[in-house]
């Protein structure tokens, strides 16, 4: 019976999210239609998906975004360690976590808050690394 | 000698349970249930290097209390793109009796869809010494966006120098936003339980 009761929850668990996830992959292929972010800045084309750069921006679109890639971030708790310490950050008006990519977004309703180091610091906090930061909107 | 040797076992599990430090200024509170005892650990990282924390046990066959200081320093950290290792050393200490205690060298290597780790652990109490080795095994049947309900199916064995046999069971991981449970089924300790909470 108990072994028949962890069976099931495994089962029930993984067919729920398979289902999800095929949802998820659809709207990334229609992310790539004409919604193109290549935008230049300091010469770098900027490495994000459109969608969800998209999304991210409806109701901000005066705001700074800085786009950070941070290496290390593989969990769930390492992405809310990041929302967590970002979200005490007054100048930060919205935060995107991208699990896939690796890629934190976040915005500055004043584009001149937005310091590098500091982001660099607060990332290295979580236990995670950054490697670039590219700044859309400044 | 029955109960002590119980503590310490359940001390070193818990103590295996899942990433031991936080982020800087976080708190991450555990519980667990198995056949024999309960107990609540409570940790903070104040530095991204170490976390201190307190344990709080009790043995339901003697309903004794054990509470115990905790202390996890990251050796070594190493990050890359699509996975993260660490290895740490933890220590604890007994707080009614010090004689009480266990320092143990642990590591994992996890990517978004594998997860592996092992651990050597050394405890001793009044007149006892035990040496644990274990290593766990995940999998996640399907890779979860941020904020979704994330699944690894595990296997882990342990093997002590007491016992002297390999204990080998399956364990089912869930974790959304700071919440984890984890729960695994062996036929002679029966079910156990882990509940976790990082804020």
């Amino acid at each position: 019976m108990k072994n028949l009761l962890l069976l099931s929850l495994l089962i029930s668990s993984t067919a729920i999210y398979a289902g999800h996830h095929e949802q998820h992959d659809m709207n990334s292929m229609h992310s790539h239609e004409g919604h193109i972010h290549n935008e230049m800045v300091n010469g770098k084309n900027i490495d994000v998906d459109a969608q969800r750069f998209d999304t991210f921006m409806i109701g901000i679109d005066s705001n700074a975004v800085a786009v950070v890639s941070v290496q290390g971030m593989v969990c769930d708790f390492c992405a809310r360690g990041i929302e967590k310490t970002f979200g005490k950050d007054k100048r930060v008006s919205k935060i995107d976590v991208d699990l896939a990519s690796g890629k934190v977004l976040l915005a500055f309703p004043v584009a001149d808050d937005i310091d590098s180091a500091d982001i660099r610091k607060k990332i290295l906090n979580n236990g995670l690394n950054t490697t670039d930061i590219q700044i859309v909107g400044k | 000698m029955k109960t002590l040797i119980i503590f310490l076992c359940v001390l070193l599990s818990s103590a295996s349970f899942s990433r031991p430090i936080s982020y800087v200024g976080g708190h991450t509170l555990m519980a667990n249930s198995g056949s024999l005892t309960d107990n609540i650990y409570w940790h903070y990282t104040p530095n991204i290097n170490y976390s201190v924390g307190l344990d709080y046990q009790r043995d339901k066959v003697s309903n004794e209390y054990f509470p115990s200081a905790r202390f996890t320093y990251l050796i070594n950290r190493k990050n890359t793109a699509k996975s993260q290792r660490n290895l740490y050393l933890k220590t604890g200490v007994g707080l009614n009796d010090s004689n009480n205690h266990f320092y143990s060298l642990a590591g994992d290597w996890e990517t978004r869809r594998l997860f592996t780790s092992f651990s050597l652990k050394q405890s001793s109490g009044a007149g006892y010494d035990m040496f644990e080795q274990s290593v766990k095994l995940g999998v996640a049947p399907y890779l979860g966006d941020y904020g979704d309900l994330h699944t690894w199916l595990m296997v882990e064995t342990k093997k002590n120098d007491l016992g002297n046999k390999r204990i080998t069971y399956p364990v089912l991981r869930l974790f959304k936003g700071g919440a984890l449970i984890e729960m695994s089924y062996h036929e002679k300790t029966d079910w156990d339980v882990h509940l976790m909470y990082r804020f």
